[in-house]
């Protein structure tokens, strides 16, 4: 028989849920960082490397993704959780240690979004710039703090990544720290949460094999009718900003959501708690409900839509069929490569005048020929170019052109002039 | 608390355990090295010709890898010895790995971490390293003298 008190207390595990999908987060966070490389030149590929080369890689990357959203889904349903047991009067730490985990692990997701620099990555980048930017007073500011620059640039990457994987890691573990040493363990985390986070991640990490994370082409290669779309716990925003006319979006994406976040943390001194608190959570809860489903119906609805997003999970199917493209990273001071490129010496003795493959240079006032095509001028076979390098002046050439008689054997003259022949326009 | 709860209550946390576990299966599959590909190109080194005296030549190849999610494009020396024949061998102290260089006035290789000492003909004199210069694979094909690029791993393998 199940006392009403036995249900109350299975519906008090929303802390082992939040627990779970916490560590889930951090072991696969550290995970992915052992290869993620966070540029603008090789975001995309580490992480195509992560998903097609590295054993377990899809299922950590993919475990990661959707626990994000998961982990935003079960913070708000352990608020609201909180928020029924009129925590904010009776456990004050336990209220506020979940509204700044709220606020947080929204952080967390929006920042990681950016991090594969596909094309979901930039455009769900630009939003935020776009938020940022629109923000009353401070926009201008504020879009600069957070690009980095005037644009979405190289820093731009660098400053996501440092505050998705190092500065709101270290938050979240002070506010976890911080929960915890104010409580009994056996309060914190006892056997039935340990029991719903089992569940809560056997669900997950089964949701993980089925469905790996998505991942949108490049950026460069991104056609102009490429749909993107945020992470879940985003949707409800995504969908509001369709119908806020201009800068009023950041009001309902940024500033709200802030003034939301500071009453409620700071409800456990105000009066009316249960009125103010019971009335911000109803409207969110209906807001995000009502926006997420209205984003799942229009995407259904309108065909053009479905038949865009039909043909972008079609490419990335087949782009998970194709090999992994390896970058190519080059560390030789050499610029040339050994094989079928300029002759050692003709680079020693040659380049810095007459170019690196023949094209000719200028240095200041003074022009230095190009060496192509010399075959179609007179007296300029291999031997006259031998001939040459061993006597400019009886070839009519002037300084700076000099003979080489001295540095140079008859036979690494000869490797040169075969090679500068060859040299085509 | 009795011992009897105290096991009861451990046996409720084993299935998360068993769970993060599965976690900890995929960290060791995730995290296991993949052994970088050295391509087998035959590589330019020098021209025959141009080969002559008794001092060992240094030269430089570009060999391609493939390590991790990059092809690795990477420049490493070689010295060419005159002295045995043109053997190629390579910079790569078999000891510790550091770049061992030519010392004109002593007429030996020496390299500048631990001291280990190599004749013009690659063998060794003294110090640390165990064995001489390692040589790469070579041919000359049309005047030109070629090699096969060896890792550093291969290299200093003892």
């Amino acid at each position: 028989m199940r006392s009403p008190d036995d249900i109350r207390s299975w519906l008090q595990t929303t802390t082992g849920a939040v627990v779970v999908l916490l560590a889930v987060q951090f072991l696969t966070g550290v995970l992915l960082a052992f290869y993620y490389v966070p540029s603008v030149d090789h975001a995309y590929t580490t992480v195509s490397y992560i998903e097609k080369v590295v054993s377990s890689g899809s299922w950590v990357r993919s475990l990661h993704h959707y626990g994000s959203q998961w982990l935003s889904v079960f913070v708000f349903i352990h608020v609201i959780r909180l928020f029924w047991d009129g925590a904010y009067a009776s456990k004050r730490i336990q209220w506020i240690a979940a509204i700044l985990l709220l606020g947080l692990v929204m952080a967390a997701g929006g920042t990681g979004y950016s991090l594969p620099w596909d094309a979901r990555a930039f455009f769900s980048t630009r939003v935020a710039e776009g938020l940022m930017a629109g923000l009353p007073f401070a926009g201008g500011m504020a879009r600069l703090w957070l690009l980095g620059s005037s644009e979405i640039s190289p820093v731009t990457l660098s400053r996501f990544f440092a505050l998705h994987v190092l500065v709101i890691p270290a938050l979240i573990g002070a506010v976890v720290v911080w929960r915890l040493f104010r409580s009994q363990m056996a309060e914190f985390f006892g056997p039935r949460d340990a029991i719903v986070g089992t569940l809560v991640f056997l669900a997950l990490a089964l949701w993980a094999l089925k469905h790996p994370a998505p991942l949108g082409p490049p950026v460069a290669e991104a056609g102009a009718d490429y749909l993107p779309r945020p992470g879940a716990q985003f949707l409800w925003l995504y969908q509001s900003l369709k119908y806020i006319p201009g800068g009023l979006g950041s009001i309902v994406g940024v500033v709200l959501p802030g003034i939301v976040l500071a009453v409620l943390i700071a409800l456990p001194w105000l009066k009316r708690q249960r009125l103010i608190a019971g009335s911000l959570l109803g409207l969110g809860v209906v807001l995000v409900v009502v926006m997420t489903t209205a984003s799942y119906l229009s995407d259904r609805r309108d065909p053009r839509t479905a038949q865009q997003f039909a043909r972008q999970t079609a490419a990335e199917e087949a782009w998970r069929h194709q090999p992994f493209n390896p970058a190519t990273i080059t560390l030789t001071a050499a610029t040339t490569p050994a094989s079928g490129g300029a002759p050692v010496l003709y680079t020693k003795f040659c380049a810095s005048c007459h170019g690196t493959q023949g094209q000719g240079a200028q240095q200041g006032p003074l022009k230095f020929p190009p060496l192509l095509d010399v075959p179609s001028k007179p007296r300029r076979s291999v031997d006259d170019i031998v001939a040459l390098l061993k006597d400019p002046t009886a070839y009519g050439l002037q300084p700076p052109m000099r003979s080489f008689s001295t540095k140079l054997t008859e036979e690494q003259m000869r490797e040169i002039a075969e090679w500068i022949v060859k040299l085509k326009r | 608390m009795t011992v009897e709860t105290t096991r009861r209550s451990f046996l409720k946390f084993l299935p998360l355990a068993a769970v993060f576990a599965s976690i900890g299966g995929a960290a060791f599959r995730f995290l296991r090295p993949k052994l970088s590909a050295a391509t087998d190109a035959w590589l330019d080194v020098a021209s025959v010709s141009e080969l002559t005296g008794p001092q060992p030549v240094s030269r430089k190849i570009v060999a391609e890898q493939i390590t991790g999610w990059a092809i690795t494009t990477e420049e490493h020396n070689v010295f060419v010895l005159p002295a045995k024949n043109n053997q190629v061998v390579s910079a790569i102290c078999p000891h510790e790995g550091c770049e061992v260089a030519w010392e004109q006035n002593t007429n030996r290789f020496s390299c500048p971490c631990h001291e280990s000492y190599f004749a013009a003909d690659g063998s060794r004199i003294s110090g640390p390293a165990r064995r001489g210069l390692d040589a790469l694979p070579a041919r000359v094909q049309d005047g030109k003298l070629q090699v096969q690029y060896i890792s550093k791993e291969q290299a200093t393998r003892a």
